[in-house]
């Protein structure tokens, strides 16, 4: 739950600002973040997986359970990144717009890692058991450079996903395929997440694909501030 | 939270697999170690192999482990054997003097050779550690240069010849020896003939006049040769500088300087007659013989020259108090001549010693009691007791004693002389031992020993410098192996750094996502860090392979003349892990940079470049 966080990028003399009034996702909801390129997608993506420093920040918690709650504001008004990133480790997911998987190693070894560094047990039944939900069974013994775009998106998703995060960010990870496929790997991305219980904030340009399963909608509001200075306003779209 | 522990073994793991999937570049990465480490090590090796034997061979050589005195002087039986007792010692055996050493040889046809004897004895490592027996009596071990000389070898006989000259004749004894070994060349290149202690002593008593009766040598107690410091010659005429000059060559004498009366005075107590010239002939530190004053006699004939030989400061003990002496032996009418008191004795004779002669003394006149005899002490090396046959009394201040006395006297004062009563004459004592060759037991015993034996006072002649030029040798070597290898370590370091530093650039967006799925920047730091150390690890293996590997070949092939257990090419086993550590060490400093880097990355940008 994110509440008035204000993230400025300076490049040489242009500035962009993202604001974010209020963003909040519920345990097991899929929401969507739809916007243009430049808009501030990625941004807000970055933000909510703690590898951005907000400038402004005046709400910023993560609550998983009761018990479990991280005061994400705080952790970086302390610098304290070794806490954010045990957050990142244990609560996170992150699909990337190309992968991301790790070329050295092999599918399952990218599968494994997220579950080895938490130190989950079960493995390595867990990894056969995704990959055979989401019909990547076939790959794990190779090198994610062996592998297409749509397969490489898939597992990505798994890697996301195997060690159980609570929250699953995801940057436009389909747009390496084309219509089709993209829309039968959001499907089964969808369906993953629901049995698992966790959620989804899901990054896209591209609203058709998403509309009909989001819970929730986000969308941008850009403005010329001034001459060098644009900001963009990321709202809730009504249901 | 999860240990910090397993998150390091994490990024190890990650390392480890990224080096493996760029396997051509991290063969590159090792190969480039291995090829700076391997010569390196050859290098190191060489030198440790190269030192080592030499020292090896000084260690079994025996001449590095000898100690022998600089100088010839007494050294007594019991110090010799305290020596011989300290630890570290394997070997000693006493020596005599040089002079008394040298004996002629000769093998059946051959003319005779003057060789140097050594002594030796059971344990001599010279003889044992160069392929010969310790000989026994009658046997003797040759030098190879003397074996040479004679043209004999082992097991032939040759024949050993001691001469000596007394009362004038030349007289020599004989002892065949048998030729039992030869020794190698490594044992000195003199030619020098070992045999056992008793018979190079006997050479030495038969030489100084005695007989040596279990050998056949005749002989009879050994009379004190006469040794002076000095000659006065007397001249009515004036002696030029050329005549003077004229006096010293080929008469062994080094000065000739003229005197006045009150120098010849203090010098003999004698008053110097009107009207004659006075010159002092001497060696300056030295003695001068009775030969020498035969040579002097011999060119003055004719001159009407007077030559009488004068001991400085002597002076003999009586139970009563001290009497200086000086020694005149002069025929009557030349002391009225002088205006001399006239000695009973007569003149200079290297004939008539007989001690009925010799013991006889003219007393000064305040000093003659009526007593016949006097009994006096004179102290050398070691005290003499004497007779003295009360012959008159004179005027003088000093008292008289036959100038033949005084020069046996003056050569108590570096040999031992004693008074034998029942032959009444004067003896001189064994030389007893002049030096000593001994032997450690390993060259680390030579300068502890020659240390010892500095401090005592004894200058001694050692292979100290044999063993501390193989230091300096080392030394040198060490720098230039150690310059070589900053070079190297310099150019495998650049090249670390560079490789590890391109991995992390190549690797931004990779490292970008691990940060991103959790790892701290800490962890990140240790990729590169971990990238360095196995290859470290990696170059260090195949370096020390290459290393091996070439080791046997030079050894193999420059070692056929090294012994047993020699190599040109070695390295103690330590440095094996002595490598790996500073490798280590490089590779980890080289890849600090790296490591940096990587903390900067930062995962936001990185995980969008493609």
């Amino acid at each position: 739950m994110l509440q008035q966080v204000v993230k400025t990028r300076q490049h040489a003399t242009n500035s962009f600002q993202l604001v974010i009034p209020e963003l909040t996702v519920r345990a097991g909801e899929f929401v969507a973040v739809v916007g243009e390129s430049g808009c501030g997608k990625s941004t807000l993506l970055d933000l909510l997986a703690l590898i951005s420093k907000p400038n402004e920040v005046s709400r910023f918690r993560l609550a998983f359970t009761e018990q479990d709650q991280t005061d994400v504001a705080s952790l970086w008004a302390r610098n304290d990144e070794n806490a954010l990133a045990s957050v990142r480790r244990r609560h996170l997911g992150y699909v990337l717009q190309t992968g991301g998987l790790l070329p050295y190693l092999s599918v399952q070894d990218n599968l494994l890692l997220p579950m080895r560094m938490n130190r989950l047990p079960g493995a390595n039944q867990r990894v056969l058991a995704m990959a055979e939900r989401m019909g990547v069974t076939d790959c794990l013994k190779r090198k994610p450079d062996a592998l297409s775009g749509g397969q490489r998106q898939r597992v990505a998703i798994l890697r996301a996903l195997s060690h159980a995060p609570r929250l699953v960010l995801a940057d436009e990870p389909t747009a390496a395929v084309d219509k089709r496929r993209a829309r039968l790997i959001v499907d089964d991305f969808r369906s993953l997440a629901r049995d698992e219980g966790l959620s989804i904030i899901m990054v896209t340009h591209d609203l058709d694909l998403v509309k009909s399963l989001a819970d929730a909608t986000y969308g941008f509001e850009v403005t010329q501030v001034a001459e060098n200075q644009v900001r963009s306003i990321c709202r809730r779209e009504p249901a | 939270m999860i240990n910090s522990g397993s998150q390091r073994m994490r990024v190890f793991n990650l390392a480890a697999a990224h080096l493996r999937h760029e396997w051509v570049l991290t063969l590159c990465l090792v190969s480039a170690l291995a090829a700076v480490l391997a010569p390196l090590l050859i290098l190191m090796g060489l030198k440790e192999g190269t030192i080592e034997t030499l020292r090896d061979r000084l260690v079994q050589d025996p001449v590095y482990r000898e100690i022998r005195p600089a100088i010839t002087r007494n050294f007594d039986e019991q110090w010799l054997r305290q020596l011989q007792g300290k630890p570290g010692v394997a070997f000693m055996t006493p020596t005599i003097l040089p002079a008394s050493s040298m004996i002629h040889l000769s093998s059946g046809d051959s003319d005779s050779e003057l060789m140097d004897l050594v002594p030796t004895d059971s344990g001599d490592p010279l003889l044992l550690e160069n392929g010969a027996a310790i000989p026994q009596n009658g046997e003797c071990v040759l030098s190879s240069e003397a074996a040479r000389r004679l043209g004999t070898k082992a097991g032939e006989t040759i024949v050993a010849r001691v001469t000596r000259s007394r009362a004038g004749r030349l007289e020599t004894a004989e002892e065949r020896l048998r030729v039992i070994a030869v020794l190698s060349t490594r044992a000195g290149n003199l030619a020098r003939v070992y045999t056992p202690l008793d018979f190079v002593v006997d050479v030495e008593s038969y030489k100084e006049g005695r007989g040596i009766a279990r050998r056949g040598w005749n002989g009879e107690s050994a009379r004190p040769y006469m040794s002076f410091d000095g000659v006065v010659v007397l001249s009515e005429t004036p002696l030029d500088p050329v005549t003077r000059t004229g006096l010293v060559v080929n008469t062994g004498l080094l000065k000739a300087d003229s005197m006045t009366a009150v120098s010849f005075k203090s010098l003999t107590g004698l008053g110097l007659p009107d009207g004659w010239h006075a010159y002092d002939l001497n060696i300056p530190a030295g003695a001068v013989n009775f030969s020498s004053i035969k040579a002097l006699q011999r060119k003055l004939r004719g001159r009407g020259a007077v030559v009488f030989p004068y001991a400085r400061e002597m002076e003999l003990e009586l139970p009563n108090g001290q009497l200086a002496v000086m020694g005149l032996s002069i025929s009557a009418e030349l002391a009225r001549k002088l205006d001399w008191p006239v000695p009973p004795w007569g003149q200079l004779s290297d004939r008539a010693l007989d001690s009925g002669r010799l013991l006889q003394a003219v007393l000064p006149n305040d000093m003659f009691d009526q007593s016949s005899e006097l009994q006096v002490v004179f102290t050398g090396v070691a005290r003499l007791e004497l007779p003295l046959k009360v012959a008159g009394a004179s005027s003088l201040k000093t008292a008289l004693i036959p100038a033949e006395l005084m020069g046996m006297l003056r050569t108590g004062v570096e040999r031992k002389v004693s008074y034998q009563p029942e032959s009444g004459g004067l003896v001189l004592e064994r030389a007893g031992y002049r030096g000593f060759r001994l032997y450690g037991e390993t060259i680390d015993d030579i300068p502890a020993l020659v240390e010892h034996l500095r401090s005592g006072g004894l200058e001694v002649v050692a292979e100290v410098d044999a063993i501390e030029r193989i230091q300096v040798l080392d030394r040198g070597l060490s720098r230039l192996f150690w310059l070589i290898a900053v070079l190297g370590v310099v150019g495998a370091g650049a090249v670390l750094v560079a490789s590890l530093y391109a991995a992390v650039e190549r690797e931004r967006k990779d490292l970008g996502v691990l940060r991103l799925i959790g790892l701290a920047r800490t962890d990140v730091f240790l990729f590169p860090v971990f990238q360095g150390a196995l290859i470290a690890i990696l170059g260090v293996a195949i370096g020390w392979l290459g290393y091996w590997c070439l080791a046997q070949v030079i050894n193999s092939a420059f070692g056929h003349e090294l012994a047993v257990g020699q190599a040109i090419c070695r390295l103690p086993a330590g440095y094996s892990w002595l490598a790996l550590a500073a490798t280590l060490a490089l590779a980890v400093c080289s890849s600090l940079i790296a490591a940096w880097k990587a903390t900067l990355i930062d995962p936001a940008e990185a995980i969008r470049e493609e």
